[in-house]
């Protein structure tokens, strides 16, 4: 699914180079729920930002399906970005400017499907977070957990093979917190493969397997066993 | 995708409504004032018969003061000849066209119901029509027999025509002109050269003569030109065949040379006039003999004024500085929008989309822009064309004149503030593409 | 307050295209502005020099006799009689053409017959009330004399000169360099002598355009017979119109051999004269104004986008104790700091502008108070354009510091 070997990113300024990731690997299969976790300025969001190809990085090798993605163009990583890719951030990162609906097109805007596949998608994505009633609601008028239920349809409308986290939680009460990460454990049970990155270990303890990042190298791993499953969380979101 | 970015630049509108309206102004604004100059110098720079440019030749010699050149900035002789001169040169038989010409004055009585009215007349001969493809309504012109010995035939313009009576076909009447009875042979059809290139005294925007009169009568009638006369050398002046003797100027010499080598035969009958003259005393300065073709021409007697030049100047400056303007705040709202634009990355759009979703909100702006900026120039022409009417106290002819579209400047105007404006959000564009997506995304 | 301009300018260095695009744009917008400011005063200037003509009081009547019987001397006698008669009139006369218009004669004169020959000077024909229609003052010497004024050129002595002439003080000076013109021999350009009898100050003659416009003459004669009289009427302030109107009736019919071709005011033909400078400011002055308001937009636009980019830092800096006049300041320095790096370029352009101006279309070269006054000009307006954004600046809480989102 994922695979990284001795992956080096580096960032410089005229006066001194950060490794931000230093000779990092890490392999993901297909089907995995990860957290990545690690006090601030660890490596974690930099190691989001290369494994969802935001950000190019500077030697070692990264295979995403099978496939080498070092050195590809900007059109073929956009490409992958918008096919395989599903983001979730800390801050939600919805369009102000769309509707629900809107935004949950986006991608799929971007990939060019028909309208009615479109539909089709935002319908079940929407109907998978609960959210289909508010479709044509603005961000601005939905709650914090409702907004980041939003960005969760957007990141699966286009059916990713995996999502990437970043502090899905960070902005949220403990209720709606718990809400956002039953939908990922769901969303995970269906088949995508979920990187998650947070510096909270209470939510690191839901993935299946910790990787522990310090100073852009992984310093400890730890595997869980498979949690049970919460009964009652799909009637919450429901 | 085309109408989706169509969709999210209208909605990027509605968010800054201010900043979206002020680009639109600087660009109205820019595209007006240079709209607004090109049309005029357009109008001024043009050649009404560019496809006779290297046919037709206006014929000057400098027979000046040996002390004191006419022109001493530009060393151009003077532009009209002496009678003599254009009498002696006219003879030849190498033109296949040739006109000798100067306009003058004379009273119309005797026809129609109006009163006597004084009409600029042009004394020319008769290749005048043909030479510069003159069209006629009624009629014709005359032939060269009729020049010398002057018959009395007219030729009337269209305007004239319709003013003395009412339109109708006049040929065959008789009017009096200057009392002396003419027969009307001839009545031209719409004809308004701009610039007036045949004949640039009293005028470069003038109206054609109402009138026109075999070239015979000007010594016959005694005749002067209205416009143009000028004299240098101390001599006997007592009366009308003094005056033709002199080295007075006041006549045009235009020739129409088919080809190289005609021109070369010319040439060479006026230097072989010119070496003879001068021996006989006359040609004082170096010999400065000139056949200069329309553009030419033109250019010698600067049609295109100064103002002019440094107004398309300053248009350009100030359009440079509406598009600079444009382009500054086209970076600032899209930099402001800079984290929508992250998260479109994110969301899998490419470089060339997002420089693609730029790219059509900048030319909808651009659009709007132009748009406005050609309606706010036609309104500036009108209001410029309504000050030079009001000026000339409803007379037509003139400057006002110059004051309009035509359909190539419309479709320049609308090329140039589309180029221009494309052109400015190109950069932004590009900016806003390159722009690294990690960095908008982690926080806001 | 600390005015420390040092970090400001590192702040600007590291995020520069905004800032360089102002900068240009002031730069364009001196050069504009200084050009177009010289080029409009002299306009101005131009348009507004004193004539010493009673321009406002003044109607042209334009006569043309057209059949055998006409008689040029007769009929200027009997015209200007009937005019000079009229209710309202102050002073006519009969010329060959119209003060200001860009149309007349010109002649060359010189002080001794065989002295080189350098362009022309314009001359009018006039009577003696010729200098009363126009209004002209006399400086020196005296007004021509009703015997003195000549019968027409006819076509048997069309070079025939006069005894006596009126000069300009602008001529009288250019022809006798230090030295009263009065009772001076002039020569004209058959050699024929004239003596100056009088001097007039101010005057501009029939053309307008030309670099010596204040270069006139006047000679005691009836206009040609072979061309069109024109006749010039000075009236009583607030008569002219109604004298025009009565004047026109009349003339129209009382002599079937000619024709009257118009009856204008003189106003009519100065205006037309100078409607092509008229219409330069009016243009000037519109694009001059609009590139002012551009360039303050432009600065405008920049300094509210710096603040709004910058909450938090100004939020920072608030939290750290600055006060409201320190965030102003900063603003404002910075946007000095700017204007002067584009006013610095603009200086070059605007001189470089000119320089062209000079050489390509004769005008003359930019007089650097246009500089100065340009360069303080852009100055102030980037001050106030920064001002409203500045004082927003000033108005974060330092509270913003510590928001996350």
């Amino acid at each position: 699914m994922l695979k990284m070997h001795d992956v080096s990113k580096i960032y410089r300024t005229e006066l001194i180079e950060t490794y931000a990731l230093r000779r990092f690997s890490l392999e993901v299969a297909a089907g995995e729920f990860v957290a990545i976790t690690g006090p601030s300025g660890s490596g974690k969001t930099t190691f989001l930002n290369v494994a969802g190809l935001l950000e190019e990085f500077d030697s070692g090798s990264y295979q995403l399906e099978g496939h080498d993605v070092r050195g590809l163009s900007d059109d073929a990583r956009s490409r992958l970005r918008n096919e395989r890719i599903g983001f979730i951030f800390q801050s939600f990162n919805l369009i102000p400017d769309l509707d629900v609906y809107d935004n949950v097109e986006v991608p799929l805007r971007y990939r060019r499907l028909s309208g009615a596949d479109r539909r089709e998608r935002i319908g079940s994505a929407l109907e998978l977070v609960g959210l289909a009633s508010r479709a044509r609601h603005m961000p601005a008028q939905l709650s914090g957990g409702q907004q980041q239920r939003v960005a969760i349809a957007r990141a699966i409308a286009g059916d990713p093979a995996f999502l990437l986290a970043d502090e899905p939680t960070g902005n949220l009460d403990s209720l709606m917190s718990r809400q956002v990460m039953d939908l990922l454990e769901q969303i995970n049970e269906m088949g995508t493969t979920i990187l998650l990155v947070t510096h909270d270990p209470e939510l690191a303890r839901r993935a299946q397997r910790n990787v522990h990042l310090v100073d852009g190298q992984i310093s400890d791993f730890r595997a869980y066993e498979p949690r049970a499953a919460t009964p009652g969380a799909a009637g919450v979101i429901a | 995708m085309f109408g989706y970015y169509l969709r999210l630049a209208l909605k990027s509108f509605g968010r800054n409504p201010g900043i979206s309206v002020l680009m639109v102004l600087a660009i109205a604004f820019g595209i007006a004032v240079c709209v607004m100059t090109l049309t005029v110098y357009h109008a001024m720079s043009g050649n009404p018969i560019w496809w006779k440019n290297e046919r037709l030749y206006a014929v000057t010699m400098d027979n000046w003061d040996p002390n004191h050149a006419l022109n001493p900035r530009n060393n151009l002789p003077p532009p009209e000849m002496t009678y003599k001169d254009t009498h002696f040169l006219y003879g030849s038989n190498i033109p296949l066209r040739k006109v000798v010409m100067y306009s003058t004055e004379g009273v119309i009585s005797g026809a129609g119901s109006g009163p006597p009215t004084q009409v600029a007349t042009r004394v020319t001969s008769a290749d005048f029509f043909a030479m510069f493809e003159v069209p006629f309504l009624y009629g014709n012109g005359w032939s060269r027999t009729a020049d010398q010995p002057a018959q009395p035939v007219v030729v009337l313009s269209r305007k004239e025509n319709d003013k003395l009576f009412g339109g109708a076909n006049s040929v065959g009447r008789t009017l009096r002109w200057n009392d002396h009875d003419f027969r009307i042979i001839g009545v031209l059809g719409d004809w308004f050269p701009r610039p007036r290139y045949y004949d640039l005294n009293g005028g470069n925007f003038q109206e054609p003569d109402a009138a026109y009169i075999p070239y015979g009568w000007g010594a016959e009638l005694e005749l002067q030109n209205k416009e143009e006369n000028d004299c240098w050398r101390p001599e006997k002046l007592d009366n009308f065949r003094d005056y033709l003797a002199s080295d007075c100027v006041w006549q045009q010499l235009w020739v129409e040379l088919p080809d190289a080598a005609s021109r070369e035969r010319f040439r060479s009958f006026m230097d072989g006039y010119w070496a003879e003259q001068r021996r006989a005393g006359r040609f004082p300065r170096p010999q400065n003999n000139r056949l200069s073709n329309v553009a030419q021409w033109l250019r010698d007697n600067e049609v295109v004024d100064n103002d002019n030049r440094v107004l398309v100047g300053l248009a350009f400056a100030f359009l440079a500085l509406c598009l600079i303007n444009t382009v500054g705040l086209l970076l600032a709202k899209f930099l402001n929008g800079a984290a929508v634009s992250g998260i479109r990355r994110a969301l899998g759009a490419s470089r060339r989309q997002i420089f693609a979703q730029v790219l059509i909100e900048v030319g909808v702006l651009a659009a709007a822009g132009a748009l406005l900026g050609l309606a706010l120039a036609a309104l500036g022409l009108a209001a410029v064309h309504h000050m030079y009417a009001a000026a000339h106290l409803g007379q037509r002819g003139g400057y006002q004149e110059l004051m309009h579209f035509d359909a190539v400047g419309v479709i320049w105007a609308v090329a140039l503030a589309l180029a221009a404006t494309l052109a400015a959000g190109f950069y932004p564009a590009w900016r806003i593409g390159r722009l690294a997506p990690a960095v908008y995304l982690k926080s806001q | 307050m600390t005015l420390n301009v040092r970090p400001i300018l590192s702040a600007l260095l590291r995020n520069r295209t905004g800032a360089v695009l102002v900068a240009i744009q002031v730069a364009i917008a001196l050069a504009v502005l200084v050009n177009a400011a010289y080029i409009i005063v002299q306009r101005f200037e131009k348009i507004h020099r004193p004539t010493g003509i009673d321009e406002s009081n003044i109607f042209v009547v334009e006569s043309a006799g057209f059949t055998a019987r006409f008689h040029q001397g007769a009929s200027v006698r009997e015209d200007l009689a009937y005019l000079r008669g009229l209710p309202g009139v102050i002073a006519a006369t009969a010329s060959n053409a119209i003060p200001l218009s860009g149309g007349g004669n010109n002649d060359s004169l010189v002080t001794r017959p065989e002295a080189t020959r350098t362009g022309y000077i314009n001359d009018m024909e006039i009577d003696e009330q010729g200098l009363d229609t126009l209004g002209l003052k006399l400086i020196a010497g005296r007004n021509f004399r009703h015997e003195e004024i000549q019968p027409p050129l006819t076509k048997s002595d069309i070079s025939r000169f006069v005894p006596e002439i009126i000069v300009s003080r602008a001529l009288g000076q250019h022809l006798f360099p230090n030295e009263s013109p009065l009772g001076k021999q002039v020569f004209d350009a058959q050699n024929h002598t004239a003596t100056i009898v009088g001097v007039v100050d101010p005057v501009i003659g029939n053309f307008p355009d030309s670099p010596h416009a204040d270069w006139v003459f006047f000679l005691p004669r009836m206009p040609d017979e072979f061309i069109v009289v024109r006749y010039l009427v000075r009236t009583t302030p607030g008569e002219r119109d109604a004298v025009m109107r009565t004047a026109e009736t009349h003339l129209a019919q009382s002599n079937p051999d000619r024709v009257i071709n118009y009856v204008r005011p003189l106003s009519y033909f100065k205006n037309l004269s100078y409607l092509g400078d008229s219409s330069m400011e009016i243009y000037l002055l519109t694009v001059t104004g609009l590139v002012i308001a551009i360039t303050c937009l432009g600065i405008f636009a920049l300094a509210t986008f710096n603040v709004s980019t910058r909450t938090r830092q100004i939020g920072t800096r608030r939290a750290v104790g600055a006060r409201r006049g320190d965030i102003v300041s900063y603003f404002l320095i910075e946007n000095a700091l700017i204007t002067s790096a584009g006013i610095l370029l603009g200086c070059t352009l605007a001189l470089a502008a000119g320089y062209w101006l000079s050489v390509h279309y004769a005008l003359p070269r930019l007089d650097l108070y246009y500089l100065t006054g340009g360069v303080l000009t852009l100055w102030g307006i980037g001050q106030l354009a920064a001002w409203q954004p500045a004082r927003r600046a000033a108005a974060v809480p330092p509270s913003v510091a510590t928001r996350t989102v």
